[in-house]
């Protein structure tokens, strides 16, 4: 286990490199310094304003490797931005100077106040309903929630937002149809909102899947052994069926939870939420490279993490597997 | 015994609990307090700004969420006044009176200011015993100090280094030794006591007035600058700013919300006693002479969407909407008067002229259309402005017959541009005369073919883009789309790569014909100058050098109609649209002035709400109805009954 979690590790270090070597490559195609300069300072900065501002930043310095006479080699915005990640100093942000790292830190609670509670109550509500399914399937009402739930997992969320706060926010006068702000306990009413556009948005899809998984597993022969035996239906599904289909849910559940810290680009924008997928879509906005660079960074790293967690889930789960 | 819930059953039911207990639309926290210290109610504005402020140090900002806030935190020497739109006039903020011009033998020219007492900085920690000092001419050396500073990145200095006296050699000296010596004392300004200073220029320029107005040389205490250094747990000065302006930042949440909260020392302006108009005098007369700001605090909610904020003043939670493409047909009818369901709400419309111009450009060092004037005098004129207004601005933008936008001094109402006719008949002969009969090139024998850029950001820029093309085939040319993300165009603009373009604009710096006459001076060339179609004529540059130093005047006035003449004869640009902006107020707030340049910002002092009535009119907007409550019930009670049906009927 040891052996192999050093391995995993270690492997984690070219696929780092390679994604800052990607972004860099992809970021210079798309947007030179210059340009994202002018866009940050406006279309009336002048020409000596952009250049203060470049060389303040060290976007003054080659790309990849400083040839200038006198000057270290590894001098130039590659490495510097190496040095800091390695060193975990993410620097400052290109658009306003505050530091990345405090940026990051305060969008963290924002994000998991919106994604923990929409991954606890979308993942049993999926579980719930993709039983209740199995338990009713090749009824009506199978084929008509198989039907909603597809009709669901088609529905782009920008949709679910629109008409979630036209009808929640505006018809019922339920919930804020945009903000945030921490009230204490007061505070979920800016969270429940946001938080069941995303159990809805993500039910379709994942009921979908976990009814396909426990179907897959009803029809096993060791479920047919247990019926045989006169075990009750409800059993079959709640002891057998459940516990035999969370080992293969494992690898989708597991690798998904370390991405609830990075938030909902897509929520938190329309809803105002000030997490990290807010942030990242700023980031985006203002061509603030710094930021994205970090967030890119950090979300790899927990992609990597998700990974690694997930086989070794996947192994206390199951005995017949072993990590080598 | 007993029943005990499990503790993550007891953690819903208190989640569940404090949200029915909390259901509320209201999207605002709380105001800072319910009453004045006088007893009276407090007053709150509720608006909303797109993203967080890059910079609140007036040194540096300049977009225009950051003056929004900054200039309310902020004051400088002078102000625009409330009610004089047409032309805009100038009035003391922190100067007594206006800056006395002295004039010296070897053409430079000074301004001494005399500044009124008694003014103070906000109460800040960076304060010994946290109370806020009085503002001295000793603030306003530090002040320029730091316009000149390379480290401070003022977006305005090398535009101002070219008039006033020192900043380019302050600039100079610290780039050399990298670093600023705030010890040394710049040479302009001199301090001649405590509430007194001169201001130094190179040369007369009597726009410098307007300078003066701008955040940008609004004062700002040595000791809040240092003592804000980013460290230690506390903020940099760009987050926390404390100026001398009618409000103070009381909080702010980055990412959702700014909060501003009235400076109860505020003694610098009051409301003025004249000026505005008779006939709603009952309402100006009880202000007259009243301290200000009016309101106690300012909430601006960070609100990106367009879906949302619209949302927000429906249900009375914004008091103020700037209306978009997405919300207009919701709330302007036919003859763009206000719809009647917002008329029965109390809603206010507002129709505002801004001093901005949109154009297309032409690039003068191109050899096809930077050298043929006919050419261009014919694209100008098959354009046809009003239509594109009505199909892409709801016809609300006044189509464009010269540079000048109205309210700007030199601009002329009646002034009927000959090659902005949309005469597509004298277009194709003018485009003959060119040389390209019927828009046919004759050395290829094929219709002439032109590029033009625009930015292409989404549906309605291709649109847009599609119609301006079939605008200019209608010479029988061919007109290539070449698409540009923002960056991109900007860069193009600077390199000269393109052939013609759309979709650059200018919006007033300060309201005089000057900033927008520079846009072709042939001395403000790009990478340094904004001089993007590269139009260079002798003529113009010297009568542009010689209005720059006028006052407002018959003689200036003159000049700017010369200026205007060569424009629309030599056709660098084919102006096609001045913004206007429609925005509804909400029925508590009332309306003071037309003035553009205090719109949002500077003007926040003078606002005016009732909030009673606003409290009154939200619980009306707002009522939540029980039906929804029992139809859900109904659905959740039926699914359950169906599934022990179900159940039952599969005897398991």
């Amino acid at each position: 286990m040891l052996t192999y979690l050093i391995r995993r590790l270690l492997s984690m270090i070219p696929i780092l490199l390679g994604v800052m070597v990607i972004t860099f490559l992809l970021f210079y195609q798309i947007n030179r310094p210059e340009t994202m300069a002018r866009q940050i300072l406006g279309p009336k900065a002048d020409q000596r304003t952009v250049e203060t501002w470049l060389a303040h930043r060290g976007y003054d310095k080659p790309i990849y490797l400083n040839t200038r006479p006198g000057e270290p080699l590894l001098d130039s915005q590659f490495f510097n931005t190496l040095k800091g990640f390695l060193t975990f100093d993410l620097g400052i942000s290109d658009y306003n100077d505050e530091p990345v790292a405090k940026m990051i830190r305060r969008g963290i609670l924002p994000s998991l106040l919106i994604t923990l509670p929409a991954f606890i109550v979308g993942f049993s509500l999926s579980l719930l309903l993709s039983l209740f399914q199995v338990f009713i399937r090749d009824s009506l009402l199978d084929r008509w929630g198989t039907a909603i739930f597809v009709a669901l997992m088609s529905i782009p969320v920008i949709v679910y937002v629109i008409f979630g706060q036209w009808i929640a926010a505006n018809l019922f006068a339920w919930f804020p149809a945009f903000g945030f702000n921490f009230e204490g306990l007061s505070t979920a009413r800016f969270l429940a909102l946001p938080v069941l556009i995303m159990v809805l948005s993500g039910l379709g899809s994942e009921v979908r899947l976990y009814r396909a998984i426990f179907i897959e597993e009803i029809r096993a022969d060791y479920i047919r052994t247990a019926q045989a035996k006169g075990v009750s239906h409800a059993r079959v599904l709640l002891v057998h069926v459940l516990k035999n289909g969370l080992i293969a849910l494992i690898t989708v559940v597991v690798a998904s939870l370390p991405f609830l810290i990075m938030g909902s680009l897509v929520v938190e924008s329309f809803f105002g939420i000030p997490g990290l997928g807010n942030l990242m879509m700023n980031a985006i906005n203002t061509s603030d490279f710094s930021l994205i660079r970090a967030n890119v960074y950090i979300g790899s790293l927990l992609f990597l993490f998700g990974l690694m967690l997930t086989d070794l889930c996947y192994a206390a789960a199951d005995p017949r597997i072993r990590l080598q | 015994m007993v029943p005990t819930a499990s503790p993550l059953i007891s953690l819903l039911l208190v989640a569940a609990l404090s949200l029915l207990a909390a259901c509320s639309n209201n999207p605002h926290p709380a105001p800072l307090h319910s009453v004045r210290e006088d007893g009276k109610p407090w007053r709150v504005t509720y608006g909303n700004i797109s993203d967080n402020p890059r910079s609140l140090d007036p040194q540096v900002s300049y977009d225009t969420t950051g003056n929004t806030i900054i200039s309310q935190i902020y004051e400088s020497l002078l102000q625009y006044n409330l009610f004089k739109t047409d032309p805009y006039e100038l009035e003391p903020c922190l100067a007594d009176g206006m800056p006395r011009e002295i004039r010296h033998a070897d053409g430079r020219v000074s301004y001494e200011v005399r500044l009124k007492r008694g003014i103070r900085f906000h109460d800040d920690p960076a304060f010994p015993g946290g109370k806020g000092r009085e503002l001295t001419a000793a603030d306003f050396v530090y002040t320029f100090q730091r316009i000149a500073d390379p480290k401070v990145e003022c977006p305005v200095l090398s535009v101002m280094q070219e008039f006033v006296v020192g900043l380019k050699p302050a600039f100079d000296a610290a780039k050399a030794s990298g670093r600023f010596d705030y010890s040394r004392p710049i040479d302009s300004i001199t301090v001649i006591d405590d509430h007194t200073f001169q201001i130094h220029l190179l040369k007369p320029y009597p726009q410098f007035f307007y300078w003066l107005a701008m955040p940008f040389t609004a004062p700002v205490a040595r000791e809040v600058v240092e003592y804000y250094h980013g460290r230690d747990h506390r903020e940099q000065f760009r987050f926390h700013p404390v100026g001398t302006g009618p409000f103070r930042l009381a909080e702010w949440a980055r990412g959702r919300l700014i909060r501003l909260e009235r400076n109860p020392h505020y003694i610098t302006t009051r409301f003025p006693a004249s000026g505005w108009p008779a006939e709603r005098d009952a309402f100006f007369r009880p202000l007259a002479n009243a301290p200000l700001p009016l309101i106690d605090e300012a909430q601006y909610a960070m609100i990106k969407e367009n879906v949302a904020s619209w949302l927000l003043f429906r249900q009375g939670y914004l008091d103020r909407v700037v209306l978009g493409r997405d919300n207009f047909g919701s709330a302007i009818s036919a003859g763009l008067t206000l719809s009647e369901a917002f008329r029965q709400r109390g809603v206010q419309l507002n129709k505002d002229p801004e001093p901005v111009t949109f154009f297309f450009q032409f690039n003068m060092d191109d050899p096809v259309v930077g050298k043929n004037r006919k050419l261009r005098q014919a694209l100008s004129t098959v354009y046809d402005g009003e239509r594109a207004n009505i199909l892409f601005r709801n016809g609300v933008d006044i189509n464009a017959q010269q540079l000048l936008p109205p309210g700007l001094f030199g601009y002329q109402p009646d002034f009927r541009n000959p090659y902005r006719t949309g005469d597509v008949a004298k277009a194709r002969e003018l485009i003959a005369e060119a040389g390209y009969p019927g828009g046919i090139d004759p050395a290829t024998g094929r219709p002439l073919v032109l590029k033009l850029d625009v930015v292409a950001l989404n549906s309605v820029s291709r649109q847009r883009a599609e119609f301006d093309q079939q605008q200019f085939e209608q010479l029988g040319i061919r007109c290539e789309i070449v698409e540009n993300t923002w960056p991109n165009f900007q860069d193009r603009q600077i390199r000269g790569t393109f052939q013609m373009n759309s979709g650059s604009g200018w919006h007033a710096d300060y309201p005089d014909a000057e900033t927008f006459f520079l846009l072709f001076d042939g001395r403000n060339l790009p990478p340094e100058g904004h001089n993007a179609s590269r139009f260079q004529n002798a003529r113009f540059d010297a009568l542009f050098q010689e209005m720059s130093q006028l006052p407002d005047g018959p003689e200036r006035l003159r000049i700017a109609h010369q200026l205007n003449d060569i424009l629309v004869e030599e056709c660098p640009l084919i102006p096609t649209s001045h913004l206007v902006l429609f925005s509804l107020d909400q029925p508590w707030m009332r309306r003071l002035s037309r003035n553009a340049l205090l719109a949002g910002g500077a003007g926040n002092k003078y606002a005016w709400v009732d909030p009673a009535e606003r409290d009154r009119l939200r619980k009306a907007w707002n009522r939540a109805p029980l039906w929804p409550t029992f139809v859900l019930a109904g659905a959740a009670l039926a699914t359950l009954l169906y599934a022990v049906r179900w159940v039952r009927r599969q005897n398991v």
